[in-house]
C-alpha cells in the first residue's frame, strides 16, 4: 500500500447518513483501511435512498449522495440484529484501530458493541460516537438531524436578510462539521496513541461542535448581554458587502466584499468612477458602512448590466475579492477546481465515471488521492471475513442463508 | 478538564501566523489539548484584535471576543514579515517547531519567508499547513477571498436560505466565518495526520488547503444533483419534504420538521389528531414539502400555543425531531450545555471571567483545558526570543526601537 499518513491504520464504520460517513470518508483520505457496516434487514442509509439517481434511476448503488461520501471506502453487510453478527463484528474489532458510530446515544451499548466491551476486545481500540446532542445530559435522547442542529445551535436565529426573520441555511451544515470534527478528534486520539500506546473514547455532540463555530455571536452576548442580530450579506465593519445582482437570470450574482482604503480606491477605479472614493458619503470605512444602502445602489447600478465572471476578473485584477455565486454546475465545469486536479472520476461499477468532489488538500511528502469509488451494498463482504478473520466460504455463506450477512 | 502536564500534546511545538480566523483556529484546536503555540503577530497585531465583541463597545487590541477565543492557550510575540529581521526571528522560531499553521496569501509567501518549497528545504522535518482561499496552484491561486466571496464560491450561499419565494432576494450568507473555520480545522486535522507520519518517517512536508474546496465538499448531495441528474441548484424552489419550516410559537420561534412517516404520525398524534391532517395534500413527506404553505398555516395555530422549549421537549420525548431556534441567550442557560459541562471560563485579565464554547468534543484520554488568557500583543517577547532562542536584550531592543519586533 502507498505510504499515506494513515496507511496501515483500520476503521470499523458502523456510521450512516451523512455526518459518519463525511467523517471516515477523511481517514479514508488520508490512506486508512474503511469497513463500512451496512444491511438490508433496517431501513438503508438514507443517502442510499433519496434523489439524485444516476441519470434518474433509483438503486441503491445509484444515489450520489451515498457515492460521493463514501468514496475510498469498502462495505460489508452485517445485520445488527442478529447476536451471530455482533460476534463477527467484535472479532473485527481485534483487527481495528478505530470504531465509529453516529447512531442515537446508547445504540452502541445496546447492540453490545459499547466502548467497555470493545476495549476488552482490543486494549487500545479508538472509539467515537457522534450523536446529536451527546451520551449525556437531559437531551441525550434527543433526535438530531442537520437542520434541526442548526436551529439549536443558534445559526438560524443570527442568519437572514436585514430586519427580517430568522432564516435558514441552505445545507445541513452542523452534519459534515460533525464530521471533519469527528476527523479532527479521531486524528488526535490517533496521535495519542502513537505517543502513549493508549486508546480512548471520544463522545461527540453534533449541537456542540456546531456551537464551536458560533463564537462571534455567542460573544456578543456573553460580553454585552446583546443578540448579535440578522444583517444578511453586510459585515459589522466591511463595506461594500453584499452579492449583488448581475447580468442573467434570478441565479446571476455577484458577490463582493471590500477590505481596506485600497481595495476601496481599487474598486472605485474599477467602476469607471475613481472620484467615488473621496466622496464625503463614502471616504472612511466607518463612512461606508454608514452609508451602505447608498453604496449598495451604487455598486448594483454597475454590476445589473455585466456579466459576473467579468465583474470577477476586473475586480480581482485589480486586487478586490470578488466571486460569482457559484451552482453545482458552475462548481463542476470551474476551470480552476478542474486545473487543480480538486474532482475524482472513477469508473464505478453502475453509475460509471461521475464527477465526484474530491479532495480539499494537497500534501507534498504523502499525496493523497482517492483510491476508490463508494462501494456497491456489501461488496467486500466476502474479501474482509476471509482475510481478517480467516473464515472458508462455507462458513460466510452459511452466515447469508441464515440472514446474518445481509 | 484535565491537568497540563499530562498531555501527550505537551510535546509538540507548533508556530502559527497570519491574520484572521482560519489559522488562528486551526492552532486553536490544537493548542487546546495541550500543544505549545506560538502566534506571531504583524505590528499592528492580528486583525480579529480590531474586530471585536468588545466588553461595551469599546475596541481594545486585548479585549475583542473573537480574539479571546481564538487565541487562549497561546503565547503572543510580534515580528514584521516584510523585514528580513523578522523574517529571521521567524524562521528561528521555526527551527524549534514540529508545526507551522499559517493563512499567509499565496502571493504574498515568498515576500514573507514563508514559500512552501523553500521552508521544506530549510526545515525538513517542519510540517507547513498552509491555508488559502483558493489553494496555492491553479488560476485563481492569487485571487482574493472573504468570508462572503468565499461562501459563493465554495456554491454554499447559492443554495442559501433554500426554497426561497423570493427571486429578488441575493444568495445569502450563514452567520459568521464559517468557510474560516472549515479551512482551519480541515489544516489542523490534516496537520496531525502529518505529524504521524512523521513520528514514523521523521520526515516533515507541506499541505496545501483550499477553502473553496473544503466547503465544496460539505454541500450536501446538491453538487451530485448536476453530476448524477443534470438539475442546476438554486436557493429558489420548494422542499424536499415537509414539515421543514420555521413557525412562531408563544414566546419565540420553532424548527418543525418531520423526516419519517412515523414522526409525522406521531407529531399528528401530539396536535390532537386534527381533521386535516387526513387530506390528500398531506398524504406523505413529498406532497407535504410540496404543499408546506397550507400545512404551514393548518399547523401554525397549534404550534402558536405553546412556549418554544415546552414544545421542543414534548416533541422530541415523542422523538420527533423539532429544535427551538435558540437565541445566544437560550444556549448560555441551556440546562442540558450545563449538564454536559459544555462552557469553560476563562480568566482574561482586563476583562475577568468569560464564558468561552468549551471542548467541541469529548475525549476520555487527552486532557482538553483553557490554561492560560489569549496573549496581549507581544506579550512573550521576552520570554520567547531572549529565553528560548538566545537573543541578546540589547537585539531585541534594537529590533523594537526598528519596529521589527
Amino acid at each position: 500500500m502507498a505510504n499515506l499518513p494513515l496507511s496501515g491504520v483500520r476503521v470499523l464504520d458502523f456510521t450512516w447518513a451523512w455526518a459518519g460517513p463525511f467523517c471516515t470518508m477523511q481517514l479514508a483520505h488520508l490512506g486508512a483501511e474503511v469497513i463500512r457496516v451496512e444491511t438490508t434487514a433496517r431501513p438503508a442509509c438514507v443517502t442510499r435512498v433519496i434523489p439524485p439517481f444516476a441519470d434518474d434511476v433509483p438503486g441503491p448503488n445509484r444515489a450520489g449522495y451515498f457515492n460521493q461520501y463514501n468514496q475510498g471506502k469498502k462495505s460489508i453487510s452485517l445485520n445488527l440484529t442478529r447476536p451471530e453478527a455482533i460476534d463477527v463484528a467484535c472479532r473485527l474489532v481485534k483487527h481495528c484501530d478505530v470504531v465509529a458510530d453516529n447512531f442515537a446515544a446508547g445504540v452502541m451499548d445496546k447492540l453490545g458493541l459499547g466502548y467497555a466491551k470493545l476495549r476488552t476486545i482490543k486494549h487500545d481500540i479508538i472509539m467515537i460516537s457522534m450523536s446529536g446532542y451527546g451520551q449525556t445530559g437531559p437531551f441525550k435522547g434527543f433526535v438530531g438531524y442537520g437542520p434541526p442542529a442548526s436551529a439549536a445551535s443558534g445559526m438560524f436565529f443570527t442568519t437572514g436578510y436585514e430586519g427580517g426573520e430568522p432564516g435558514e441555511i441552505g445545507v445541513s451544515y452542523p452534519d459534515p462539521n460533525a464530521g471533519i470534527f469527528g476527523a479532527f478528534a479521531l486524528m488526535a486520539a490517533l496521535t495519542h496513541r502513537a505517543l502513549t500506546g493508549e486508546g480512548q473514547y471520544i463522545d461527540q455532540s453534533q449541537f456542540e461542535t456546531a456551537l464551536a463555530l458560533m463564537p462571534e455571536g455567542m460573544l456578543e452576548y456573553e460580553l454585552n448581554h446583546r443578540e448579535p442580530g440578522r444583517h444578511g450579506n453586510h459585515d459589522p465593519v466591511m463595506a461594500p458587502h453584499e452579492c449583488y445582482k448581475a447580468a442573467g437570470d434570478d441565479e446571476k450574482w455577484v458577490s463582493i466584499a471590500v477590505g481596506g482604503e485600497d481595495e476601496w480606491r481599487a474598486l472605485c477605479r474599477a467602476m469607471g468612477n475613481p472620484g467615488l472614493a473621496d466622496d464625503p458619503r463614502f471616504k472612511t470605512a466607518a463612512l461606508r458602512k454608514r452609508h451602505e444602502a447608498a453604496l449598495d445602489e451604487i455598486v448594483t447600478a454597475w454590476t445589473r448590466t455585466r456579466d459576473r465572471w467579468e465583474t470577477t476578473k476586473a475586480l480581482q485584477a485589480a486586487g478586490v475579492a470578488a466571486f460569482p455565486s457559484m451552482s453545482n454546475k458552475d462548481l463542476a465545469e470551474d476551470p480552476h477546481l478542474n486545473a487543480r486536479g480538486y474532482f475524482t472520476m472513477l469508473e464505478h461499477p453502475e453509475v460509471g465515471k461521475r464527477q465526484h468532489a474530491g479532495i480539499p488538500w494537497k500534501m507534498s511528502g504523502t499525496p493523497c488521492e482517492v483510491r476508490s469509488p463508494a462501494p456497491l451494498r456489501g461488496a467486500d463482504t466476502e474479501a474482509v471475513l476471509k482475510s481478517l478473520l480467516g473464515m472458508t466460504l462455507d462458513q460466510i455463506e452459511h452466515l447469508r442463508k441464515s440472514g446474518v450477512l445481509i | 478538564m484535565g491537568s497540563q502536564s499530562a498531555s501527550p500534546f505537551g510535546a509538540i511545538k507548533i508556530v502559527e501566523c497570519g491574520e484572521g480566523i482560519s489559522a488562528a483556529f486551526g492552532a486553536k484546536m490544537i493548542a487546546d489539548l495541550g500543544a505549545e503555540v506560538i502566534k506571531v503577530e504583524p505590528p499592528g497585531g492580528d486583525l480579529t484584535r480590531r474586530r471585536g465583541p468588545f466588553p461595551d463597545d469599546k475596541a481594545d487590541l486585548d479585549k475583542s471576543g473573537i480574539f479571546i477565543y481564538l487565541n487562549a492557550n497561546k503565547r503572543s510575540v510580534v515580528a514584521d514579515l516584510k523585514r528580513p529581521e523578522g523574517r529571521e526571528l521567524l524562521h528561528k522560531l521555526l527551527a524549534g517547531a514540529d508545526i507551522l499553521i499559517h493563512n499567509v496569501a499565496p502571493g504574498d509567501r515568498a515576500a514573507q519567508g514563508l514559500d512552501s518549497a523553500a521552508l521544506r528545504a530549510a526545515f525538513p522535518k517542519l510540517i507547513i499547513a498552509a491555508i488559502s482561499p483558493f489553494g496555492e496552484t491553479g488560476p485563481y491561486a492569487n485571487w482574493r477571498g472573504y468570508e462572503l466571496t468565499l461562501s459563493n464560491a465554495a456554491g454554499w450561499a447559492t443554495l442559501s436560505p433554500g426554497a426561497s419565494p423570493y427571486p429578488e432576494l441575493p444568495p445569502l450568507k450563514c452567520f459568521g466565518s464559517q468557510c474560516e473555520f472549515q479551512g482551519g480545522i480541515h489544516a489542523a486535522m490534516v496537520a496531525l495526520a502529518a505529524y504521524m507520519h512523521r513520528l514514523k518517517t521523521g520526515q516533515g512536508q507541506s499541505i496545501d488547503i483550499s477553502e473553496q474546496e473544503a466547503v465544496a465538499a460539505m454541500l450536501e448531495m446538491n453538487f451530485m444533483h448536476w453530476t448524477y441528474a443534470h438539475r442546476e441548484t438554486s436557493r429558489l424552489g420548494s422542499r424536499l419534504l415537509g414539515p421543514w419550516f420555521i413557525s412562531d410559537t408563544a414566546d419565540g420561534k420553532i424548527f418543525a420538521l418531520a423526516v419519517e412517516e412515523d414522526q409525522w404520525k406521531r407529531l399528528v398524534e401530539l396536535m390532537g389528531n386534527p381533521e386535516w391532517a387526513n387530506d390528500e395534500l398531506f398524504k406523505d413527506r413529498i406532497a407535504r414539502g410540496q404543499n408546506q404553505d397550507a400545512l404551514k398555516a393548518l399547523m401554525g395555530e397549534w404550534l402558536s400555543r405553546w412556549k418554544t422549549q415546552e414544545l421542543y421537549r414534548e416533541a422530541q420525548n415523542k422523538r420527533v425531531p423539532f429544535a427551538p431556534i435558540n437565541t445566544m441567550r437560550d444556549l448560555y442557560e441551556s440546562d442540558h450545555l450545563a449538564e454536559r459541562q459544555f462552557f469553560a471560563t476563562l480568566e482574561q485579565s482586563g476583562i475577568g471571567a468569560v464564558k468561552l464554547p468549551g471542548m467541541p468534543s469529548k475525549y476520555g484520554a487527552t486532557p482538553w483545558a483553557l490554561r492560560r488568557p489569549a496573549p496581549k500583543l507581544g506579550e512573550h517577547a521576552e520570554e520567547v526570543f531572549c529565553g528560548e532562542l538566545g537573543i541578546a536584550r540589547e537585539r531585541l531592543n534594537d529590533l523594537r526601537k526598528a519596529g521589527v519586533a
